[in-house]
């Protein structure tokens, strides 16, 4: 919430690159937080943040917000467009409502948290760090996962984890499809307990259950003779 | 008289035995073959089909070796506070770490800033030691953002969004295992030792309203102080010019069927997009078409290997030349020595495509440290250096010729088609025609 020491900058009847540099401004005088408002899901409102400051986005954002940022945290009260967090190399950014398609791409550290569902490609080519998706995530979500986590609490849809290199995915409801080279397997001990401590922690309702995959490493290097899983993924 | 007599071979046409051998060889492994380079095809329409008409008494050619011919070329001049100033009309076009070994990106990177031109990170990162050695460094933004940070792209003189390649548009990357090392494996975020398979369409966005928010993106971390180009293997170029320009590139790069790889399904490489030629020619009409010609800079790679080459594309239209291929044949690629290797691969120098397998004879497509001491740094960047002089050289040579005291000042009316083929595709008259249309077309 806003208080003494937040910055409130209104949008309204700004340019894009005015609203960026105002913020960047402010996290190198090293102002604690700013209130964004009238974000009316503009694009771009928020990225090549390289300074830590917290973000409170009031409405819905357009693409990549908290793009290519590094300790930046967010929390936008509303749902986010395309490649929100992309590329995050450190930092927490909290979505209270949907994410659009690939959310959270290339993450290479830090978390994300989609209170709602998130589209197509969640996850896509997660690097690092930590993707949290309370609702349901779309089409494809952890496709070519190098690492890092991904928490789904309720259902999947196809492809999901498909070729993934590392990392984990928790599924708490059903896939539709399970991708390429991906296997359930059970986990290891404080696996589980570490997963619901991290929902709880943001007030994410846990499901009763979830499954863990992770990479089968069968797409590690070809095999002709698992030709099923390579006609997809060659 | 009979025992001088020798049968010639009487292969099938359909049959023949480089038919037979790829049928074999994907008996054997059990997926497509993969090689590196480029295409094998010999039939593609090219640069040789078109001859430049120097001046006589209609024209007066420039002093040879007194009259200053400029060189020059800027990237994003009027539109961004650090335009990419090249002082030849020649980039040094992406090839990845992993790919090419450490010491062969910074002899590329040495030649490249005696040069006063750009070299480029290709996929994987930018390593410390190619943003030292290199004075202009093109930093590529790829779908798989491998070692992907804002601090980089900050470092870089130029991005380049990568939507594609000439060797294999539409298609993702490929570096086989033996080339993952530790080092490459850390900055790509990979187990080391996988075989990578990159995506092929950016993750984030889809379409020209998208792309134009994307630049914005980039331009925003990047301060709006350095161009953006997009890269896209030369196929769709009409719709894939008005694309780029509405998301307001500052360059647009085509790279043609005959541009480089270290690693593509030969598959792709010899069916797959078009010539460069025809794809200059079909990206000069789309810029004109869009008004753009003068906004936005045309560059363009595949297959070119000397100064008559990239010439005749800056005749045709194009601003700047892409060369990956032949830098690194300067580099010592196909060089005859350590035969015994070139051997042990199952080929020769001259006919060697064994990028992919990371057992580069002459230390290059290697990251092995034993092949890779085989390249002198220093040395290879002076090849380097030696032979992107010649090319320049060269081109001067022709714009000099023609009368022009600016290279980019050569244009189609300094070229003439030899064949019919060249002539329909570039719009180049065909020689013996003075310009004009057939004779017999009048009547």
């Amino acid at each position: 919430m806003a208080n003494v020491e937040t910055l409130a900058l209104d949008c309204s009847n700004k340019a894009t690159r005015e609203v960026n540099n105002i913020i960047r401004q402010a996290a190198e005088d090293g102002v604690p937080a700013i209130e964004i408002l009238n974000t009316q899901a503009r694009h771009n409102i928020g990225v090549g943040i390289l300074k830590p400051i917290h973000l409170i986005y009031r409405g819905h954002v357009g693409y990549y917000t908290v793009g290519l940022c590094d300790g930046v945290t967010a929390e936008i009260h509303g749902s986010s467009g395309w490649g929100v967090a992309d590329n995050l190399l450190n930092g927490e950014v909290v979505v209270e409502g949907n994410a659009a398609s690939s959310a959270a791409p290339a993450l290479r550290g830090g978390r994300v948290i989609v209170k709602g569902s998130g589209g197509p490609r969640t996850a896509v080519g997660l690097k690092s760090g930590e993707v949290i998706v309370g609702g349901n995530a779309g089409y494809m979500s952890g496709f070519m996962m190098q690492n890092g986590r991904l928490i789904i609490c309720g259902n999947a849809a196809k492809g999901l984890g498909d070729s993934m290199y590392q990392g984990q995915i928790w599924l708490g409801g059903e896939a539709e499809e399970i991708g390429s080279g991906v296997e359930q397997t059970d986990p290891e001990k404080g696996e589980l307990e570490d997963v619901m401590a991290t929902l709880e922690r943001y007030k994410v309702k846990a499901p009763k259950n979830l499954k863990k995959l992770q990479s089968d490493k069968s797409l590690w290097n070809f095999n002709k003779h698992d030709f099923a899983a390579w006609k997809d993924a060659l | 008289m009979t025992g001088d007599f020798k049968r010639p071979p009487a292969y099938s046409g359909v049959w023949h035995p480089d038919a037979i051998e790829e049928i074999q060889e994907k008996a054997e492994l059990g997926r497509y073959q993969i090689r590196g380079q480029a295409t094998k095809r010999h039939s593609l329409p090219n640069f040789d089909d078109l001859v430049f008409t120097p001046a006589g008494l209609s024209r007066m050619p420039l002093e040879g070796y007194r009259e200053r011919c400029d060189t020059q070329v800027v990237i994003g001049e009027g539109r961004v506070s650090r335009p990419l100033v090249l002082e030849r009309p020649i980039m040094i076009a992406g090839m990845s770490f992993g790919a090419l070994s450490i010491n062969a990106k910074r002899a590329l990177g040495m030649a490249a800033t005696n040069c006063g031109i750009s070299t480029c990170t290709g996929e994987g990162g930018m390593h410390p030691e190619e943003r030292e050695h290199s004075s202009k460094l093109v930093m590529q933004y790829l779908p798989s953002r491998y070692g992907m940070n804002p601090y980089d792209l900050q470092k870089a003189d130029m991005i380049e969004i990568g939507a594609g390649q000439g060797a294999k548009p539409g298609t993702g990357g490929v570096l086989l295992g033996l080339k993952m090392s530790e080092e490459v494996a850390r900055m790509r975020d990979l187990p080391p030792g996988v075989d990578q398979r990159s995506g092929c369409r950016h993750p984030d966005w889809m379409g020209a309203d998208d792309l134009y928010m994307k630049l914005e993106q980039i331009r925003e971390v990047t301060n709006y102080e350095v161009p953006i180009s997009i890269k896209v293997g030369a196929a769709r170029i009409a719709n894939d010019v008005r694309i780029a320009c509405k998301a307001d590139v500052d360059a647009i790069v085509f790279d043609g069927m005959e541009g480089g790889t270290a690693a593509s399904p030969a598959i792709q490489l010899d069916h797959a997009g078009i010539p460069t030629i025809a794809a200059i020619a079909e990206a000069v009409e789309a810029l004109h078409d869009m008004g753009k010609q003068n906004q936005i800079k045309l560059i363009v790679g595949g297959g070119i290997k000397n100064g008559a080459d990239a010439a005749k594309a800056i005749a045709l239209g194009a601003d700047i030349v892409y060369l990956g291929t032949a830098p690194m044949i300067a580099l010592n690629c196909h060089a005859p020595i350590y035969l015994e290797d070139y051997e042990r691969l199952g080929t020769t120098p001259y006919e060697c495509q064994h990028c992919h397998t990371g057992l580069c004879p002459v230390g290059i497509t290697t990251q092995l440290p034993k092949l890779m001491a085989r390249l002198d740094v220093d040395e290879a960047a002076e090849r380097v250096t030696n032979y992107l002089n010649a090319i320049t050289m060269e081109i001067q040579l022709f714009a000099r010729s023609c009368g022009k005291n600016k290279v980019s000042d050569l244009d189609p009316n300094d070229l003439r088609a030899l064949t019919h083929d060249v002539a329909i595709m570039t719009g180049i008259p065909m020689v013996g025609l003075n310009g004009r249309q057939p004779w017999w077309q009048k009547f």
